[in-house]
This record gives C-alpha cells, sequence and structure tokens, in this order.
C-alpha cells in the first residue's frame, strides 16, 4: 500500500505535513514522537529578524476551536538556519518554512536566506495571518499584492514556492488563480478565520490583540469548501487546512481534490495524531480496494456533476 | 522524557470544597517527574473542551508507576476530569517543564503555597529530604477547606504552617504574614518557594527582594500545548544582561523561575535587570 504523494516535485512519505505554528521549530516534538512518521512539517512564520509578538492572553478557547492571536512570534530566518536546520536533518521528512515579511522585499529576503541553507524542501509564503498589522492578510487579501508578494518570492529562489491562502476572501479560487500565474508551484488552502470572542462582563475583546484567527475542527467545513474550490480553480497542487484531526477527516480534504493535508490545532490536542490518522488512512484504502493514496485526490462525486448527474436522473 | 499516554484513572479520593486527588497509571511521569513538573491532561476525547489542562505533580509511585494529582474543579476541563469514574481514560502528556531547583547553598527552603499551589510541594520535601536538607511550608487558602493537603507533610516531619483569610484555621489573613513573622526571628539563610495565585507570588518576591533573598516562583499561566508550540503560556522574563524583556514560554522555560527575572505586570524591568544597571551605572 502505498501513502507517498508528491507536491510541487518533493515526494512526502505521506500526505499528512504539521501546519505552521502548531508544530513549532518541529525539534519540540523530538522525543515525543518520531518526526520520521511525518511527511512534512512546517516551521512556525519567520521574519527576517527575531519576533517578540502579540501581548498575552493570546488563544482563547471557542466550541471546537482555538482563537489565536499569537502574531508570529520567532527567532527569525537566520537563527532557525542555523540552530535548527542542523538538527531536523536527522529526520526522514520533507522540511517546509513558513515565510513572512512586513514588506515584499522582505519576503524575497527571508527567501533568498532560506534558499541558501540545505535542508529545505520548500517555502510556504504566508500572505494570510490575521493577526499582525502590517503583511499577511493584508497582502492576501488583495489580488495585486498576492501576485506581488509570489512573484517577488518566485524570482528569489529555485525551491519550491507554496503560498498559503486566507479564507478571509470572498473568491478563494480567484487568489489560488493569481498565485498560479506568478509562478507558484502549490497552494495551502486555508489560513485561520477572522474572528472575534468578547468578555461581556469588562466587554473587551478575550485576546489582548482584539480579533484573532480562528482554528480547529469548528472551521473545517469551510475549510474542505475552499480547499475544493482552489483545486477545480488551478493545475498546481493543492494542500488541504483546517480542523482534520482524524483519518476521515484528512480524507474528506483528499476527495474534494487535495494532494496533502495539514493537521495543525490538533497538534496541541494530541501529539501522537499522526500515527493515528496514518493507520485510519490505511485502513480506509484496504476497505475501498486501493492500493495508493493517490487513487483517492479528487474523487468527490458532486451533485449534478459529472457521472453523478447521469446516475442521479 | 516526556511521553504522550492514554491513561486510566486508578484511584479518586473527592475531598471538600471541589478539590479531588486524582491516581493514574503512566510509567514516564511515575519514574522522572521532579518537583514543580506537570502534566497536560484531558478526560477522554470530547471536542470540547479542545484543549488539555495542565496540572502539578503531587506525588509518584515508581512500582505502580503511577502519579497523583490534587485538583480543583474550577471550569469545564478540570470539571470533567473530577468526575472520571474509576478506570476512566484520559490523554495525558508528561512529565514537563522546569522544576524547583533545590536552594545553590546550605540555606533552608521556604515554601509558600496558595490553594492547589501545595502541589508541586510535596515531591519538593522528598527531594530536600534525599539531599539531606529541611524545609518548611507556609500553606494558605480563604478558608480551611484550601488547605487539605497537610497530613503527608507532617507526616514526613516537615513543619507547616497555616493561615486561612477567615481564620479557620492557623494564622488569620494573608501567608505571607507568618512567612516574615518567620523571617524576622532571625533564622539562617533561606531561599523562598512560592507557587499559587499571582498576588501571593508577587507578594513573596517582594519579600525576597526586600530581605535579598533568592526566590523561585511557579507561574500558572493559561497553557495551550505544554511543550513550547503554540505559544499561548508565555510570560515576560528579563535576565540581568537583556536589555529588553523576552517573551519566554511557561511550560518549557518555566513554570518555575527565578522571581528576579520575572517582569510583573505594570512593571517596565524585572529585579534582576534593574540591579544589573545599578550595578553598571
Ligand atoms: C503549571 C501549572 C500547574 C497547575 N497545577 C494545578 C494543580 O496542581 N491543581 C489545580 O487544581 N490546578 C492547577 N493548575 C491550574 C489548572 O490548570 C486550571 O485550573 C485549569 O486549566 C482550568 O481549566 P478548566 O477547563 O477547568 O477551567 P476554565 O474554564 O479554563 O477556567 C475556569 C476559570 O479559572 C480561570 N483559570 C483558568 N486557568 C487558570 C490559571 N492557570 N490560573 C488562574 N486562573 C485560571 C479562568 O479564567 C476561569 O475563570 C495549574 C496550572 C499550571 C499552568
Ligand atoms: C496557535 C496558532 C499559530 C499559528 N501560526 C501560524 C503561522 O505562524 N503561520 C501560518 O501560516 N499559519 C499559522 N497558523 C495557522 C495554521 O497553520 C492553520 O492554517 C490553521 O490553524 C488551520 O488548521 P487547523 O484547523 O488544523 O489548526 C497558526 C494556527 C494556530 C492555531
Amino acid at each position: 500500500m502505498s501513502l507517498a504523494v508528491e507536491i510541487a516535485g518533493v515526494r512526502l512519505k505521506n500526505p499528512l505535513i504539521a501546519a505552521s505554528g502548531t508544530f513549532g521549530y518541529g525539534v519540540e516534538y523530538e522525543g515525543l514522537l518520531d518526526l520520521s512518521l511525518l511527511g512534512g512539517i512546517v516551521s512556525k512564520g519567520l521574519y527576517m529578524e527575531p519576533r517578540d509578538g502579540c501581548p498575552t492572553p493570546r488563544i482563547v478557547e471557542t466550541p471546537s476551536g482555538l482563537l489565536n492571536a499569537i502574531g508570529l512570534q520567532g527567532v527569525g530566518a537566520p537563527a532557525f538556519v542555523r540552530d535548527v536546520l542542523p538538527r531536523l536533518a536527522r529526520y526522514d521528512t520533507a522540511v517546509f518554512v513558513n515565510v513572512c515579511g512586513d514588506t515584499v522585499e522582505e519576503y524575497a529576503e527571508v527567501a533568498r536566506v532560506l534558499a541558501g541553507a540545505p535542508g529545505v524542501a520548500g517555502l510556504e509564503i504566508n500572505i494570510s495571518c490575521p493577526n499582525v498589522k502590517k503583511g499577511g492578510m493584508a497582502f492576501g487579501g488583495d489580488p495585486r499584492m498576492t501576485h506581488e508578494v509570489v512573484a517577488a518570492v518566485r524570482k528569489a529562489t529555485r525551491l519550491p514556492v507554496i503560498p498559503k491562502l486566507s479564507p478571509n476572501v470572498a473568491d478563494v479560487a480567484l487568489f489560488a488563480r493569481v498565485c498560479e500565474e506568478a509562478g507558484a508551484d502549490a497552494v495551502s488552502c486555508i489560513n485561520t478565520l477572522l474572528g472575534l470572542v468578547v468578555d461581556v462582563e469588562a466587554r473587551r475583546p478575550k485576546l489582548a490583540f482584539g480579533t484573532g484567527g480562528l482554528s480547529g475542527p469548528a472551521i473545517r467545513p469551510v475549510a474542505v469548501r475552499m480547499a475544493w474550490q482552489a483545486a477545480r480553480a488551478v493545475k498546481i497542487p493543492v494542500i488541504g487546512i483546517g480542523g482534520v484531526s482524524s483519518a476521515q477527516d484528512a480524507l474528506e480534504f483528499l476527495i474534494v481534490g487535495c494532494r496533502a493535508v495539514q493537521i495543525g490545532t490538533a497538534n496541541f490536542v494530541e501529539p501522537g495524531v499522526y500515527a493515528r490518522v496514518l493507520a485510519g488512512l490505511e485502513d480506509y484504502l484496504g476497505r475501498h480496494g486501493l492500493d495508493d493514496v493517490n487513487a483517492v485526490v479528487g474523487t468527490l462525486r458532486f451533485p449534478g456533476e459529472g457521472a453523478e448527474a447521469g446516475s442521479e436522473g | 522524557m516526556p511521553a504522550n499516554r492514554d491513561v486510566a484513572l486508578v484511584a479518586r479520593e473527592v475531598l471538600e470544597g471541589a478539590y479531588v486527588l486524582l491516581t493514574f497509571r503512566h510509567p514516564e511521569v511515575a519514574r522522572e517527574a521532579r518537583a514543580g513538573q506537570f502534566v497536560m491532561i484531558k478526560a477522554g476525547t470530547s471536542a470540547d473542551p479542545p484543549l488539555r489542562r495542565p496540572f502539578s505533580i503531587l506525588a509518584v509511585d515508581p512500582e505502580r508507576e503511577t502519579f497523583s494529582l490534587f485538583l480543583k474543579a474550577v471550569g469545564a476541563g478540570s470539571r470533567a476530569l473530577a468526575d472520571l469514574p474509576p478506570g476512566g481514560a484520559a490523554q495525558c502528556v508528561g512529565p514537563l517543564g522546569r522544576p524547583f531547583e533545590p536552594p545553590s547553598d546550605g540555606s533552608e527552603a521556604l515554601m509558600v503555597a496558595g490553594g492547589y499551589g501545595i502541589a508541586p510541594f510535596l515531591l519538593f520535601v522528598r527531594e530536600l529530604r534525599r539531599a539531606g536538607r529541611t524545609g518548611r511550608v507556609f500553606y494558605g487558602g480563604r478558608t480551611v477547606a484550601d488547605l487539605q493537603v497537610r497530613e503527608p507533610f507532617t507526616a514526613l516531619g516537615v513543619s507547616l504552617v497555616p493561615a486561612t483569610e477567615d481564620g479557620s484555621l492557623g494564622h488569620r489573613g494573608r501567608v505571607t504574614a507568618p512567612l516574615e513573622e518567620y523571617l524576622d526571628g532571625g533564622p539562617g539563610p533561606a531561599t523562598l518557594y512560592a507557587c499559587g495565585p499571582d498576588a501571593m507570588m508577587r507578594a513573596v518576591a517582594r519579600v525576597a527582594e526586600r530581605r535579598g533573598l533568592p526566590a523561585q516562583v511557579s507561574l500558572d499561566p493559561w497553557m495551550g500545548c505544554g511543550v513550547g508550540t503554540c505559544l499561548g503560556c508565555v510570560v515576560r522574563i528579563q535576565r540581568p544582561d537583556e536589555p529588553q524583556a523576552k517573551y519566554r514560554c511557561a511550560c518549557t522555560e518555566g513554570p518555575v523561575f527565578d522571581a528576579a527575572t520575572v517582569v510583573w505586570p505594570g512593571e517596565a524591568a524585572s529585579l534582576a535587570r534593574r540591579r544589573a544597571v545599578e550595578v553598571k551605572g
């Protein structure tokens, strides 16, 4: 049975990738779980310089989800290359780096720093963080800026370029197409949904930053819908993200057309989630008489379309 | 090395005032836990509330491979744990975090606990005793029901000084009063340790500052993952050589910190930094 997939020329031993900001730099989980079990990991978002992030409280629980405003606290790209990459080299897993910037030029600069470093499989371009005043969602919510950032990173590196789409837009397919035109090799879909939780006694937001990004099982139906729309709009691979914590959840994304799936919030709840999801995927393939996970990708039978339309008559 | 395990509740003892003692089987925690370390644990697998909760490790039994928690039910997560039936399932990772360090010199360990903040000190007095050291516990709470873990300390021959705000046990008032009284009596050199509500820890830190004593505090901010990846539990820490305070994860760089490096809410710099600048300038 084969679980291997290919994203932008990178072979992953299975379609499960740890999502940015929910897995640290990977090394935090050394000893707790076998990193070589994962198809890949995406680092926490990195700028050129270290960042302090937002004041606290930074996270609040919501029904079946989390609202977070961490604000991209991080060590900066050069320290990551120097201190973290050598430690990750021991593991048989693809390392992607989540690239951030206040300006278009900074995105390209971070990309150049990482392009010269051994052990980076690809760059995920964070144009969708809702918790920073500059860059982030401001870029990913504007097709022209999206094009500019992706094209600038494309010029800066030969590594696979994977913009991460924001769900806080009306037409995610349009943004997926803009990324494809700007030279992206794949897209990640989605980042967190902009949200607000109010402390009614104090009549203030519960998060110190005010608004935050919603993640977890609560957003899965929205994420699956957006991944489905993106996958129909472009030829480059789509990596599905949002509320995955079981094989069933991962399969939803694969079936609507994603080639791989990221797991975010579930890492906090259950550090051993990967082994369980992988076992579930194998079980599913077995039950359906399939020997390759790629055979599931894009097999959604949507009412009113294709074969399904005929069979309904 | 911490380990993630599905655990089962081995024993449960319901105490007064929403407190409960819970015992789970987890070999790594039972073998390796040090005083001040904690577990992230959640009853069952329900999606609500989504996350695990941090609890200090109260006691361990390496032979039976079990550990115990002293837990107060305050909200959905702790209540679900407190309501677990014997044999009930939980998900647990541990032991996590930086433990208390015994006094670096021969000084006496003065432990100040507020409510469930007593939990880490039972392991600590055992560690001190193994190292041939002595200690004394100052145990405060609103009322006597908040001071339920006394017998295990007295059984070990440790002196325990209770204080309650309503006077139902020991000194009436704040726990720092008997601490100061003891220090006024001019004992030998002392190191202070505190675990409890923020206001109490800050008060102990002030006592330490005034008297020039070293102090360690076990902070308890909200925690999401316990392993340093969600960055939700960060606290402002400033070491003497750092011009700016840094957000550091309480779960991996704490929960125990040198009190002098903590930048308390409303303060511009840590005590350690202020002292360093004074010396230089
Ligand atoms: C390192 C560490 C060790 C701990 N050890 C123990 C222990 O040994 N025994 C024990 O009973 N508790 C302990 N706690 C606190 C415990 O984790 C919280 O009470 C628990 O997470 C509350 O979860 P809940 O779902 O029951 O309540 P929630 O619904 O999350 O909260 C209920 C109420 O408690 C408040 N609250 C939540 N967390 C905290 C906190 N950390 N400090 C102060 N107020 C809070 C909330 O603001 C709310 O008002 C510890 C915390 C930390 C960080
Ligand atoms: C605490 C937290 C921090 C995050 N940090 C980042 C980040 O640095 N960069 C990024 O692109 N996405 C970040 N995300 C978004 C996740 O990578 C993911 O897109 C989102 O949480 C949805 O997936 P999930 O429902 O599986 O968590 C973060 C999410 C959370 C909960």
